[in-house]
């Protein structure tokens, strides 16, 4: 049992592993999926157009809920994290992903697997969490400005309980670093070990309660990144907080 | 070192998956998002329109049964009010009737009245000259016997005389 991914073979120094193959397939899908609303996008719309919007639409008051006029800056990035996860979870309950496998150089006889979900690699995960906590500095910075945001970690008022809580938001943002990567890459590694070992007991029938199950992880896991993401930019581009 | 190397954490790799998402980011709201919202607030904007059309609509009816009512209750007012006139009108037409009846009749019984006494008058007359014409033809029956032409003449003119000053009184 590996946790890194395999690597397939590499192009000019860069190593291309199952994963990133994964990442590639999830961006064409994207891409597709960007193409085909983008052609049918109408003001009477059809029913691939419906379920976008649905999605986004949901998206985007549930922001406006929560973060009221700041909604309309923090969503599309919340969006954009639940697209992808889900998209990238999801095509890992595909066939093909851990059954397919590629005989490289240094692989043992039967091969590494071709495809591995994208979200089980820790630098996907990692990348993802440093983008959403380095954009919601970014927010935090242009919409409270450069005083309120510092003050948030350096403070001498109420010397030195304030210091003190100034020290522990900064030892937060650090752990929101390693629980917003190790959660997701956590569930759907673990979720794939899981189906690995049903697939290996029996292959016909078991796995089937697995795969629903790892659907919903896949939509959890999603959702839970983006909301955290959602919740973490309205508190740290609130004034108030 | 050895727990990142495990994990499989790796510069390279980390800055692909970096910059992927941010290209898939750049990608969603430029080309997805974008579209997207300007149709939802573009719907929500017609929709509102539809709304607040209707809500016009709506107003414009209520205002024109409104006025309905008023013109109605106008109408109502006009015609109670005219037909307290006509029945004003009708009374003071069939009292000045019968009060015009009355006087027409008073006058016609008057009238009446006079005929009657002109008529009893000249009555009266007749029968004075037809009682001293049947008195003078009794008397000359009478008188024939007893007296002479002459004292015939004379009692009878006489006694046609007294008649005719009782007749007349």
């Amino acid at each position: 049992m590996q946790i890194s991914p395999e690597t397939l073979f590499s192009i000019a120094g860069f190593p291309v592993t199952n994963t990133v193959v994964a990442t590639v397939i999830t961006d064409i899908v994207i891409v597709a999926l960007v193409l085909i609303v983008s052609r049918v996008v109408a003001l009477k719309p059809g029913s691939i157009q419906n379920a976008v919007e649905a999605i986004v639409d949901y998206f985007r008051e549930t922001t406006e809920e929560i973060a009221g006029e700041r909604a309309s800056f923090i969503y599309p990035w919340v969006l954009s994290f639940f697209l992808f996860i889900l998209i990238s979870n999801l095509l890992a309950q595909f066939p093909g992903f851990e059954s397919i496998r590629f005989q490289t150089l240094t692989s043992e006889h039967h091969g590494v697997p071709f495809l591995r979900a994208a979200t089980s690699d820790l630098n996907f995960t990692l990348a993802l969490a440093v983008i959403s906590v380095a954009v919601t500095h970014y927010f935090s910075i242009k919409y409270t400005g450069i005083k309120a945001y510092l003050t948030r970690f350096i403070t001498f008022k109420m010397f030195p309980i304030l210091l003190f809580v100034g020290i522990l938001e900064f030892v937060n943002e650090v752990t929101k670093l390693i629980s917003f990567s190790f959660r997701l890459f956590g569930n759907i590694f673990a979720g794939e070990r899981v189906m690995a070992a049903m697939y290996g007991l029996f292959p016909f029938g078991l796995p089937l309660p697995f795969i629903i199950l790892e659907i919903m992880v896949a939509l959890i896991q999603a959702i839970v990144f983006a909301m955290l993401t959602m919740a973490f930019m309205h508190i740290m581009t609130n004034k108030s907080h | 070192m050895e727990i990142i190397q495990k994990f499989g954490l790796e510069a390279k790799l980390f800055l692909f998956q970096l910059i992927n998402f941010l290209i898939v980011v750049f990608i969603l709201k430029k080309f997805l998002f974008a579209p997207l919202k300007k149709i939802l607030d573009e719907r929500k904007h017609k929709i509102e329109q539809s709304l607040q059309d209707a809500e016009n609509v709506k107003i414009v009816l209520e205002n024109a049964s409104e006025e309905k009512k008023n013109i109605l209750a106008k109408a109502k007012s006009s015609a109670d009010m005219l037909m307290a006139t006509v029945k004003v009108s009708i009374k003071e037409t069939k009292e000045k009737a019968v009060i015009e009846a009355k006087h027409r009749s008073e006058q016609i019984i008057d009238n009446a009245k006079q005929k009657a006494a002109t008529e009893f008058e000249s009555m009266n007359k007749k029968i004075g000259i037809m009682s001293v014409d049947i008195s003078g033809k009794v008397m000359s029956k009478v008188l024939s016997d007893l007296f002479t032409e002459t004292e015939k003449q004379k009692l009878m003119s006489r006694a046609l005389e007294k008649i005719d000053e009782k007749i007349k009184n």
